[in-house]
Protein backbone atom coordinates (compact mmCIF):
# COMPACT_ATOMS: atom_id res chain seq x y z
CA UNK A 1 0.00 0.00 0.00
CA UNK A 2 2.88 2.33 0.91
CA UNK A 3 4.51 1.61 -2.44
CA UNK A 4 1.20 2.30 -4.17
CA UNK A 5 0.77 5.67 -2.46
CA UNK A 6 4.40 6.66 -3.17
CA UNK A 7 3.85 5.91 -6.84
CA UNK A 8 0.46 7.51 -7.53
CA UNK A 9 2.13 10.35 -9.43
CA UNK A 10 4.19 7.85 -11.42
CA UNK A 11 1.10 5.78 -12.29
CA UNK A 12 -0.72 8.83 -13.63
CA UNK A 13 2.35 9.93 -15.58
CA UNK A 14 2.67 6.46 -17.11
CA UNK A 15 -1.04 6.39 -17.96
CA UNK A 16 -0.87 9.78 -19.70
CA UNK A 17 2.26 8.66 -21.53
CA UNK A 18 0.50 5.50 -22.73
CA UNK A 19 -2.47 7.55 -23.93
CA UNK A 20 -0.19 10.02 -25.72
CA UNK A 21 1.75 7.20 -27.37
CA UNK A 22 -1.28 6.34 -29.51
CA UNK A 23 -3.25 9.57 -29.64
CA UNK A 24 -5.28 8.91 -32.79
CA UNK A 25 -6.45 5.46 -31.79
CA UNK A 26 -7.31 6.64 -28.28
CA UNK A 27 -9.11 9.71 -29.64
CA UNK A 28 -11.27 7.56 -31.94
CA UNK A 29 -12.06 5.22 -29.07
CA UNK A 30 -13.04 8.11 -26.81
CA UNK A 31 -15.36 9.49 -29.49
CA UNK A 32 -16.88 6.03 -30.01
CA UNK A 33 -17.36 5.58 -26.28
CA UNK A 34 -18.86 9.08 -26.00
CA UNK A 35 -21.46 8.34 -28.66
CA UNK A 36 -22.32 4.99 -27.12
CA UNK A 37 -22.75 6.53 -23.69
CA UNK A 38 -24.74 9.40 -25.21
CA UNK A 39 -27.12 6.82 -26.69
CA UNK A 40 -27.36 5.13 -23.31
CA UNK A 41 -28.00 8.50 -21.67
CA UNK A 42 -30.86 9.17 -24.09
CA UNK A 43 -32.54 5.89 -23.18
CA UNK A 44 -32.06 6.61 -19.48
CA UNK A 45 -33.51 10.10 -19.92
CA UNK A 46 -36.59 8.83 -21.75
CA UNK A 47 -37.14 6.17 -19.08
CA UNK A 48 -36.70 8.77 -16.35
CA UNK A 49 -39.22 11.15 -17.91
CA UNK A 50 -41.65 8.30 -18.58
CA UNK A 51 -41.48 7.13 -14.98
CA UNK A 52 -42.05 10.68 -13.81
CA UNK A 53 -45.13 10.93 -16.04
CA UNK A 54 -46.61 7.71 -14.71
CA UNK A 55 -45.85 8.74 -11.16
CA UNK A 56 -47.54 12.11 -11.75
CA UNK A 57 -50.56 10.45 -13.31
CA UNK A 58 -50.79 8.03 -10.44
CA UNK A 59 -50.62 10.81 -7.89
CA UNK A 60 -53.36 12.69 -9.67
CA UNK A 61 -55.64 9.72 -10.23
CA UNK A 62 -59.13 10.93 -10.69
CA UNK A 63 -62.28 9.65 -12.22
CA UNK A 64 -65.24 11.51 -13.66
CA UNK A 65 -68.68 10.36 -12.60
CA UNK A 66 -71.46 11.48 -14.99
CA UNK A 67 -74.90 11.59 -13.43
CA UNK A 68 -78.31 11.16 -15.02
CA UNK A 69 -79.69 14.26 -16.69
CA UNK A 70 -82.95 14.32 -14.73
CA UNK A 71 -81.27 15.13 -11.38
CA UNK A 72 -81.95 18.46 -9.74
CA UNK A 73 -79.37 20.49 -7.83
CA UNK A 74 -80.25 19.00 -4.46
CA UNK A 75 -79.95 15.47 -5.83
CA UNK A 76 -76.57 16.30 -7.31
CA UNK A 77 -75.29 17.74 -4.01
CA UNK A 78 -76.56 14.66 -2.19
CA UNK A 79 -74.96 12.34 -4.76
CA UNK A 80 -71.63 14.17 -4.39
CA UNK A 81 -71.89 13.70 -0.65
CA UNK A 82 -72.59 9.96 -1.04
CA UNK A 83 -69.64 9.54 -3.34
CA UNK A 84 -67.26 11.45 -1.06
CA UNK A 85 -68.16 9.04 1.76
CA UNK A 86 -67.15 5.95 -0.20
CA UNK A 87 -63.98 4.34 1.17
CA UNK A 88 -61.01 5.19 -1.01
CA UNK A 89 -62.42 8.50 -2.22
CA UNK A 90 -60.34 11.45 -1.04
CA UNK A 91 -62.43 14.20 -2.58
CA UNK A 92 -65.55 14.67 -4.70
CA UNK A 93 -66.79 17.90 -6.18
CA UNK A 94 -69.14 19.09 -8.86
CA UNK A 95 -67.68 20.40 -12.11
CA UNK A 96 -70.31 22.32 -14.03
CA UNK A 97 -70.52 22.74 -17.83
CA UNK A 98 -68.56 26.01 -17.88
CA UNK A 99 -65.72 24.65 -15.77
CA UNK A 100 -65.58 21.49 -17.90
CA UNK A 101 -65.26 23.66 -20.99
CA UNK A 102 -62.55 25.92 -19.56
CA UNK A 103 -60.65 22.84 -18.33
CA UNK A 104 -60.65 21.46 -21.86
CA UNK A 105 -59.61 24.85 -23.24
CA UNK A 106 -56.66 24.78 -20.88
CA UNK A 107 -55.66 21.33 -22.05
CA UNK A 108 -56.01 22.14 -25.74
CA UNK A 109 -54.07 25.40 -25.49
CA UNK A 110 -53.85 27.04 -28.89
CA UNK A 111 -56.05 24.29 -30.35
CA UNK A 112 -58.92 25.44 -28.15
CA UNK A 113 -60.12 27.56 -31.08
CA UNK A 114 -61.84 24.43 -32.31
CA UNK A 115 -64.39 24.78 -29.48
CA UNK A 116 -65.59 28.06 -30.99
CA UNK A 117 -67.17 26.01 -33.79
CA UNK A 118 -69.86 24.84 -31.35
CA UNK A 119 -72.91 27.06 -30.97
CA UNK A 120 -73.55 25.69 -27.51
CA UNK A 121 -71.25 24.40 -24.83
CA UNK A 122 -70.81 20.72 -25.77
CA UNK A 123 -69.62 19.69 -22.31
CA UNK A 124 -71.77 18.25 -19.59
CA UNK A 125 -71.39 18.64 -15.87
CA UNK A 126 -69.87 15.79 -13.86
CA UNK A 127 -68.59 14.91 -10.42
CA UNK A 128 -64.81 14.92 -10.20
CA UNK A 129 -63.73 12.17 -7.82
CA UNK A 130 -60.19 11.96 -6.50
CA UNK A 131 -59.22 8.55 -5.24
CA UNK A 132 -56.35 6.48 -3.94
CA UNK A 133 -55.01 4.62 -6.92
CA UNK A 134 -54.72 1.41 -4.94
CA UNK A 135 -58.48 1.40 -4.30
CA UNK A 136 -59.41 2.12 -7.91
CA UNK A 137 -60.60 -1.42 -8.63
CA UNK A 138 -63.15 -1.28 -5.79
CA UNK A 139 -64.20 2.35 -5.95
CA UNK A 140 -65.13 2.49 -9.65
CA UNK A 141 -67.67 -0.39 -9.52
CA UNK A 142 -69.13 1.00 -6.31
CA UNK A 143 -69.74 4.43 -7.87
CA UNK A 144 -71.01 2.85 -11.07
CA UNK A 145 -73.59 0.88 -9.07
CA UNK A 146 -75.18 4.04 -7.68
CA UNK A 147 -78.67 4.57 -9.17
CA UNK A 148 -78.13 8.20 -10.14
CA UNK A 149 -74.87 7.56 -11.96
CA UNK A 150 -75.07 7.29 -15.72
CA UNK A 151 -71.49 6.22 -16.33
CA UNK A 152 -68.00 6.56 -14.94
CA UNK A 153 -64.97 7.55 -16.95
CA UNK A 154 -61.59 6.55 -15.54
CA UNK A 155 -58.04 6.84 -16.88
CA UNK A 156 -57.11 3.35 -15.75
CA UNK A 157 -56.69 2.18 -19.32
CA UNK A 158 -54.46 5.12 -20.16
CA UNK A 159 -52.38 4.53 -17.06
CA UNK A 160 -51.89 0.86 -17.72
CA UNK A 161 -51.04 1.58 -21.37
CA UNK A 162 -48.52 4.21 -20.33
CA UNK A 163 -47.14 1.84 -17.74
CA UNK A 164 -46.78 -0.78 -20.43
CA UNK A 165 -44.89 1.67 -22.64
CA UNK A 166 -42.58 2.62 -19.78
CA UNK A 167 -41.90 -1.05 -18.97
CA UNK A 168 -41.16 -1.55 -22.66
CA UNK A 169 -38.73 1.36 -22.63
CA UNK A 170 -37.14 -0.05 -19.48
CA UNK A 171 -36.62 -3.44 -21.11
CA UNK A 172 -35.26 -1.69 -24.19
CA UNK A 173 -33.07 0.40 -21.89
CA UNK A 174 -31.75 -2.71 -20.16
CA UNK A 175 -30.90 -4.24 -23.54
CA UNK A 176 -29.18 -0.99 -24.54
CA UNK A 177 -27.21 -1.01 -21.27
CA UNK A 178 -26.07 -4.58 -21.96
CA UNK A 179 -25.14 -3.72 -25.55
CA UNK A 180 -23.38 -0.53 -24.50
CA UNK A 181 -21.62 -2.38 -21.70
CA UNK A 182 -20.32 -5.11 -23.97
CA UNK A 183 -19.28 -2.65 -26.68
CA UNK A 184 -17.47 -0.38 -24.23
CA UNK A 185 -15.77 -3.36 -22.60
CA UNK A 186 -14.57 -4.54 -26.01
CA UNK A 187 -13.29 -1.07 -26.96
CA UNK A 188 -11.50 -0.46 -23.67
CA UNK A 189 -10.06 -3.95 -23.28
CA UNK A 190 -8.81 -3.76 -26.88
CA UNK A 191 -7.17 -0.39 -26.13
CA UNK A 192 -5.50 -1.79 -23.03
CA UNK A 193 -4.29 -4.85 -24.90
CA UNK A 194 -2.88 -2.58 -27.57
CA UNK A 195 -1.14 -0.46 -24.92
CA UNK A 196 0.29 -3.58 -23.31
CA UNK A 197 1.46 -4.91 -26.66
CA UNK A 198 3.14 -1.58 -27.48
CA UNK A 199 4.89 -1.60 -24.11
CA UNK A 200 5.63 -5.29 -23.82
CA UNK A 201 9.40 -4.70 -23.67
CA UNK A 202 8.97 -2.28 -20.80
CA UNK A 203 6.59 -4.65 -19.01
CA UNK A 204 9.05 -7.50 -19.42
CA UNK A 205 11.89 -5.38 -18.06
CA UNK A 206 9.86 -4.30 -15.04
CA UNK A 207 9.03 -7.94 -14.37
CA UNK A 208 12.70 -8.92 -14.58
CA UNK A 209 13.51 -6.15 -12.10
CA UNK A 210 10.98 -7.63 -9.66
CA UNK A 211 7.96 -5.36 -10.12
CA UNK A 212 4.64 -6.88 -9.08
CA UNK A 213 1.83 -7.44 -11.57
CA UNK A 214 -0.21 -4.81 -9.72
CA UNK A 215 2.56 -2.23 -10.11
CA UNK A 216 2.93 -3.04 -13.79
CA UNK A 217 -0.80 -3.15 -14.49
CA UNK A 218 -2.12 -0.18 -12.54
CA UNK A 219 -1.18 2.49 -15.11
CA UNK A 220 -3.19 0.51 -17.70
CA UNK A 221 -6.21 0.42 -15.40
CA UNK A 222 -5.86 4.19 -15.15
CA UNK A 223 -5.69 4.44 -18.95
CA UNK A 224 -9.00 2.56 -19.26
CA UNK A 225 -10.61 4.62 -16.52
CA UNK A 226 -9.41 7.97 -17.86
CA UNK A 227 -10.51 7.21 -21.43
CA UNK A 228 -13.93 5.89 -20.42
CA UNK A 229 -14.54 8.74 -18.00
CA UNK A 230 -13.56 11.20 -20.74
CA UNK A 231 -15.97 9.42 -23.09
CA UNK A 232 -18.65 9.57 -20.37
CA UNK A 233 -17.99 13.28 -19.85
CA UNK A 234 -18.32 14.09 -23.55
CA UNK A 235 -21.44 11.90 -23.81
CA UNK A 236 -22.93 13.67 -20.79
CA UNK A 237 -22.19 17.13 -22.20
CA UNK A 238 -23.89 16.19 -25.50
CA UNK A 239 -26.85 14.84 -23.58
CA UNK A 240 -27.15 17.95 -21.42
CA UNK A 241 -27.15 20.09 -24.54
CA UNK A 242 -29.95 17.93 -25.93
CA UNK A 243 -31.94 18.01 -22.68
CA UNK A 244 -31.58 21.77 -22.30
CA UNK A 245 -32.54 22.29 -25.94
CA UNK A 246 -35.58 20.05 -25.56
CA UNK A 247 -36.72 21.76 -22.36
CA UNK A 248 -36.41 25.16 -24.00
CA UNK A 249 -38.39 23.87 -26.98
CA UNK A 250 -41.14 22.14 -25.01
CA UNK A 251 -41.51 24.84 -22.37
CA UNK A 252 -43.15 23.60 -19.21
CA UNK A 253 -45.00 20.60 -20.39
CA UNK A 254 -45.51 17.83 -22.88
CA UNK A 255 -48.81 16.12 -23.70
CA UNK A 256 -50.59 18.03 -20.89
CA UNK A 257 -48.04 16.82 -18.35
CA UNK A 258 -45.31 18.88 -16.70
CA UNK A 259 -41.72 17.84 -17.46
CA UNK A 260 -39.66 16.52 -14.52
CA UNK A 261 -37.49 18.95 -12.56
CA UNK A 262 -34.57 19.66 -14.87
CA UNK A 263 -31.91 20.05 -12.17
CA UNK A 264 -32.87 16.82 -10.43
CA UNK A 265 -32.95 14.86 -13.67
CA UNK A 266 -29.64 16.28 -14.90
CA UNK A 267 -27.95 15.35 -11.60
CA UNK A 268 -29.34 11.83 -11.84
CA UNK A 269 -28.18 11.40 -15.42
CA UNK A 270 -24.69 12.81 -14.76
CA UNK A 271 -24.27 10.42 -11.84
CA UNK A 272 -25.60 7.49 -13.84
CA UNK A 273 -23.44 8.05 -16.93
CA UNK A 274 -20.26 8.84 -15.00
CA UNK A 275 -20.88 5.91 -12.64
CA UNK A 276 -21.40 3.48 -15.48
CA UNK A 277 -18.36 4.94 -17.29
CA UNK A 278 -16.25 4.25 -14.20
CA UNK A 279 -17.49 0.68 -13.86
CA UNK A 280 -17.09 -0.09 -17.57
CA UNK A 281 -13.63 1.53 -17.65
CA UNK A 282 -12.51 -0.53 -14.70
CA UNK A 283 -13.91 -3.81 -16.05
CA UNK A 284 -12.59 -3.15 -19.56
CA UNK A 285 -9.14 -2.43 -18.18
CA UNK A 286 -9.18 -5.59 -16.08
CA UNK A 287 -10.22 -7.67 -19.09
CA UNK A 288 -7.47 -6.05 -21.13
CA UNK A 289 -4.95 -6.59 -18.35
CA UNK A 290 -5.70 -10.28 -18.23
CA UNK A 291 -3.77 -10.42 -21.49
CA UNK A 292 -0.50 -9.24 -19.89
CA UNK A 293 0.57 -12.76 -19.04
CA UNK A 294 -0.38 -14.08 -22.46
CA UNK A 295 1.56 -11.40 -24.32
CA UNK A 296 4.70 -11.78 -22.26
CA UNK B 1 24.54 -17.66 -1.94
CA UNK B 2 24.30 -19.52 -5.28
CA UNK B 3 24.55 -23.30 -5.65
CA UNK B 4 24.10 -25.37 -8.79
CA UNK B 5 24.14 -29.16 -8.92
CA UNK B 6 24.31 -31.02 -12.21
CA UNK B 7 22.54 -28.03 -13.73
CA UNK B 8 21.44 -28.37 -17.34
CA UNK B 9 19.36 -26.19 -19.60
CA UNK B 10 17.83 -27.36 -22.82
CA UNK B 11 15.80 -24.86 -24.87
CA UNK B 12 12.46 -25.93 -26.37
CA UNK B 13 14.11 -26.25 -29.82
CA UNK B 14 16.38 -28.94 -28.38
CA UNK B 15 19.55 -26.86 -28.04
CA UNK B 16 21.50 -27.93 -24.98
CA UNK B 17 22.79 -24.59 -23.63
CA UNK B 18 24.19 -25.78 -20.29
CA UNK B 19 25.24 -29.24 -19.24
CA UNK B 20 25.95 -30.71 -15.81
CA UNK B 21 27.18 -27.54 -14.17
CA UNK B 22 28.28 -27.71 -10.53
CA UNK B 23 28.80 -24.31 -9.02
CA UNK B 24 29.05 -22.61 -5.66
CA UNK B 25 29.30 -18.84 -5.31
CA UNK B 26 29.60 -17.24 -1.87
CA UNK B 27 28.24 -13.94 -0.63
CA UNK B 28 30.52 -11.06 -1.58
CA UNK B 29 32.29 -13.07 -4.27
CA UNK B 30 33.10 -11.47 -7.60
CA UNK B 31 32.92 -13.89 -10.50
CA UNK B 32 33.99 -13.33 -14.08
CA UNK B 33 32.54 -15.77 -16.57
CA UNK B 34 34.42 -15.85 -19.83
CA UNK B 35 34.14 -17.96 -22.93
CA UNK B 36 33.42 -17.74 -26.63
CA UNK B 37 30.03 -16.84 -28.05
CA UNK B 38 27.55 -19.66 -27.57
CA UNK B 39 29.48 -21.13 -24.67
CA UNK B 40 26.50 -20.69 -22.32
CA UNK B 41 27.44 -17.53 -20.39
CA UNK B 42 24.22 -15.65 -21.08
CA UNK B 43 22.14 -18.80 -20.57
CA UNK B 44 23.67 -19.19 -17.12
CA UNK B 45 22.81 -15.56 -16.29
CA UNK B 46 19.27 -16.12 -17.58
CA UNK B 47 18.93 -19.02 -15.17
CA UNK B 48 20.26 -16.89 -12.32
CA UNK B 49 17.68 -14.21 -13.07
CA UNK B 50 14.81 -16.67 -13.47
CA UNK B 51 14.34 -15.91 -17.15
CA UNK B 52 14.87 -19.62 -17.76
CA UNK B 53 14.57 -22.60 -15.45
CA UNK B 54 16.73 -25.73 -15.11
CA UNK B 55 15.62 -28.63 -17.27
CA UNK B 56 17.82 -30.97 -15.23
CA UNK B 57 19.68 -30.68 -11.95
CA UNK B 58 19.04 -27.91 -9.43
CA UNK B 59 19.84 -24.28 -8.84
CA UNK B 60 19.42 -22.53 -5.49
CA UNK B 61 19.82 -18.79 -4.99
CA UNK B 62 19.72 -17.23 -1.53
CA UNK B 63 18.27 -20.47 -0.22
CA UNK B 64 15.40 -20.56 -2.74
CA UNK B 65 15.26 -23.25 -5.42
CA UNK B 66 14.70 -21.86 -8.89
CA UNK B 67 11.48 -23.58 -9.91
CA UNK B 68 9.00 -22.36 -12.47
CA UNK B 69 5.70 -21.09 -11.09
CA UNK B 70 6.85 -19.69 -7.75
CA UNK B 71 6.05 -16.16 -8.85
CA UNK B 72 6.20 -14.43 -5.47
CA UNK B 73 9.54 -16.06 -4.58
CA UNK B 74 10.85 -15.14 -8.01
CA UNK B 75 9.72 -11.55 -7.62
CA UNK B 76 11.39 -11.24 -4.22
CA UNK B 77 14.56 -12.78 -5.58
CA UNK B 78 14.62 -10.42 -8.55
CA UNK B 79 14.25 -7.45 -6.21
CA UNK B 80 17.54 -8.55 -4.64
CA UNK B 81 19.29 -8.75 -7.98
CA UNK B 82 20.70 -5.87 -9.97
CA UNK B 83 20.72 -7.05 -13.57
CA UNK B 84 22.68 -5.43 -16.39
CA UNK B 85 21.33 -6.86 -19.60
CA UNK B 86 23.43 -7.28 -22.71
CA UNK B 87 20.81 -5.36 -24.69
CA UNK B 88 20.38 -2.91 -21.75
CA UNK B 89 16.54 -3.14 -21.67
CA UNK B 90 16.20 0.58 -20.98
CA UNK B 91 12.80 2.19 -21.34
CA UNK B 92 12.71 4.53 -24.31
CA UNK B 93 11.11 7.93 -24.03
CA UNK B 94 12.36 8.27 -20.44
CA UNK B 95 15.38 10.13 -19.17
CA UNK B 96 18.41 8.41 -17.65
CA UNK B 97 17.17 9.41 -14.22
CA UNK B 98 13.66 8.08 -14.84
CA UNK B 99 15.11 4.78 -16.06
CA UNK B 100 17.19 4.34 -12.94
CA UNK B 101 14.27 5.38 -10.74
CA UNK B 102 11.90 2.96 -12.49
CA UNK B 103 14.03 0.06 -11.26
CA UNK B 104 13.59 1.22 -7.67
CA UNK B 105 10.00 2.45 -7.47
CA UNK B 106 8.50 -0.85 -6.30
CA UNK B 107 11.11 -1.48 -3.60
CA UNK B 108 9.27 0.52 -0.96
CA UNK B 109 11.36 3.68 -0.63
CA UNK B 110 9.83 7.12 -0.89
CA UNK B 111 10.20 8.99 -4.19
CA UNK B 112 12.58 11.60 -2.78
CA UNK B 113 15.02 8.95 -1.55
CA UNK B 114 14.70 7.05 -4.83
CA UNK B 115 15.56 10.19 -6.76
CA UNK B 116 18.60 10.86 -4.58
CA UNK B 117 19.88 7.29 -4.92
CA UNK B 118 19.28 7.27 -8.67
CA UNK B 119 21.11 10.56 -9.04
CA UNK B 120 24.08 9.26 -7.01
CA UNK B 121 24.26 6.11 -9.12
CA UNK B 122 24.31 8.14 -12.34
CA UNK B 123 27.06 10.34 -10.95
CA UNK B 124 29.04 7.22 -10.07
CA UNK B 125 28.92 5.96 -13.64
CA UNK B 126 29.95 9.41 -14.90
CA UNK B 127 26.62 10.49 -16.37
CA UNK B 128 25.88 13.51 -14.19
CA UNK B 129 25.56 15.67 -17.31
CA UNK B 130 23.10 13.24 -18.97
CA UNK B 131 20.60 12.88 -16.18
CA UNK B 132 17.75 14.51 -18.07
CA UNK B 133 18.69 13.13 -21.48
CA UNK B 134 16.32 10.64 -23.06
CA UNK B 135 18.07 7.28 -23.19
CA UNK B 136 17.52 6.86 -26.93
CA UNK B 137 19.58 10.01 -27.47
CA UNK B 138 22.59 8.57 -25.64
CA UNK B 139 25.45 6.65 -27.20
CA UNK B 140 25.64 2.85 -26.70
CA UNK B 141 28.32 3.29 -24.10
CA UNK B 142 26.25 5.86 -22.21
CA UNK B 143 23.18 3.62 -22.37
CA UNK B 144 25.24 0.80 -20.95
CA UNK B 145 26.28 3.00 -18.07
CA UNK B 146 22.63 3.93 -17.40
CA UNK B 147 21.86 0.19 -17.29
CA UNK B 148 24.68 -0.28 -14.78
CA UNK B 149 23.45 2.66 -12.70
CA UNK B 150 19.97 1.14 -12.67
CA UNK B 151 21.41 -2.15 -11.39
CA UNK B 152 23.63 -0.71 -8.67
CA UNK B 153 21.21 1.98 -7.45
CA UNK B 154 18.96 -0.78 -6.14
CA UNK B 155 21.71 -1.82 -3.70
CA UNK B 156 21.14 -5.46 -4.59
CA UNK B 157 22.55 -8.57 -2.92
CA UNK B 158 23.62 -9.89 -6.30
CA UNK B 159 24.68 -8.00 -9.41
CA UNK B 160 24.34 -9.94 -12.63
CA UNK B 161 26.03 -8.18 -15.51
CA UNK B 162 26.01 -9.54 -19.03
CA UNK B 163 28.93 -7.99 -20.94
CA UNK B 164 28.76 -4.73 -18.97
CA UNK B 165 31.90 -3.35 -20.58
CA UNK B 166 31.11 -4.51 -24.09
CA UNK B 167 30.41 -1.07 -25.50
CA UNK B 168 32.78 0.97 -23.41
CA UNK B 169 36.24 2.28 -24.17
CA UNK B 170 39.08 1.02 -22.00
CA UNK B 171 38.99 3.86 -19.47
CA UNK B 172 35.23 3.67 -18.98
CA UNK B 173 35.37 -0.13 -18.85
CA UNK B 174 37.99 -0.05 -16.11
CA UNK B 175 35.97 2.57 -14.27
CA UNK B 176 32.87 0.36 -14.38
CA UNK B 177 34.84 -2.69 -13.26
CA UNK B 178 36.26 -0.79 -10.31
CA UNK B 179 32.74 0.44 -9.45
CA UNK B 180 31.42 -3.12 -9.51
CA UNK B 181 34.36 -4.21 -7.39
CA UNK B 182 33.35 -1.60 -4.82
CA UNK B 183 30.08 -3.48 -4.49
CA UNK B 184 31.95 -6.75 -4.06
CA UNK B 185 33.84 -5.12 -1.23
CA UNK B 186 30.47 -4.18 0.32
CA UNK B 187 29.56 -7.90 0.43
CA UNK B 188 27.50 -7.86 -2.75
CA UNK B 189 27.95 -10.88 -4.99
CA UNK B 190 28.95 -9.70 -8.46
CA UNK B 191 28.75 -12.00 -11.47
CA UNK B 192 29.99 -10.66 -14.78
CA UNK B 193 30.17 -12.28 -18.17
CA UNK B 194 32.69 -10.81 -20.54
CA UNK B 195 34.68 -11.34 -23.68
CA UNK B 196 37.20 -8.73 -22.61
CA UNK B 197 39.64 -11.04 -20.83
CA UNK B 198 42.40 -8.46 -21.19
CA UNK B 199 40.48 -6.11 -18.88
CA UNK B 200 40.07 -8.59 -16.07
CA UNK B 201 43.55 -10.05 -16.02
CA UNK B 202 44.68 -7.53 -13.47
CA UNK B 203 41.57 -7.58 -11.26
CA UNK B 204 42.53 -9.20 -7.99
CA UNK B 205 40.55 -11.35 -5.56
CA UNK B 206 38.01 -12.66 -8.03
CA UNK B 207 36.83 -15.99 -9.38
CA UNK B 208 37.31 -16.81 -13.04
CA UNK B 209 35.02 -19.30 -14.69
CA UNK B 210 35.70 -20.24 -18.27
CA UNK B 211 32.85 -21.80 -20.18
CA UNK B 212 32.84 -23.75 -23.38
CA UNK B 213 30.07 -25.66 -25.06
CA UNK B 214 27.70 -25.27 -22.09
CA UNK B 215 30.14 -26.48 -19.45
CA UNK B 216 32.54 -24.82 -17.02
CA UNK B 217 35.97 -25.87 -18.20
CA UNK B 218 38.18 -23.80 -15.91
CA UNK B 219 37.50 -22.50 -12.42
CA UNK B 220 40.08 -20.39 -10.65
CA UNK B 221 39.48 -18.72 -7.31
CA UNK B 222 41.80 -16.05 -6.02
CA UNK B 223 41.86 -15.63 -2.31
CA UNK B 224 43.59 -12.27 -2.02
CA UNK B 225 41.43 -9.20 -2.76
Amino acid sequence: MKTFIYNIGYFFKEAIRTIKSNVLSNFISVIGTSLILFLLGMVVTVTYIGNEFVSKLEQEAEINAYYKENLNNEDIIELTEVISNIEGVTDARLVDEEEAKSYMEGMLGEEAKILELFDENPFTAYIEVRINLSTMDNVIPEISRLDDIDYVRDNKGVLSQLNGIIRGIEIFGALIIIAVGITTLIIISHLIRQGIYNNKEQINTLRLLGASEGFIGFPYILVGLLLTLLGGLIGTILLLLLINGSYDLLGNGFLFLPLPDRGLMVRYIIMFIMGISFILGLLGSLFGLSSIGKNN
Amino acid sequence: MITANKLSLRYPDGTLALRDIDLHIDKGEMVFITGPSGSGKTSLLKLLLGMEFPTEGSLTIMGKPMVKGHNKDMRNLRRNIGPVFQEFKLIEGRSSLENVMTGMRFLGSNPKKIKEEAYKALVKVGLEDKIKSKVENLSWGQQQRVAIARAVARKPSIILADEPTGNLDKDNALHILSLLKEFKNNNTTVIITTHATHLIEDVQGVTHLHMDNGSITVERKEIVG
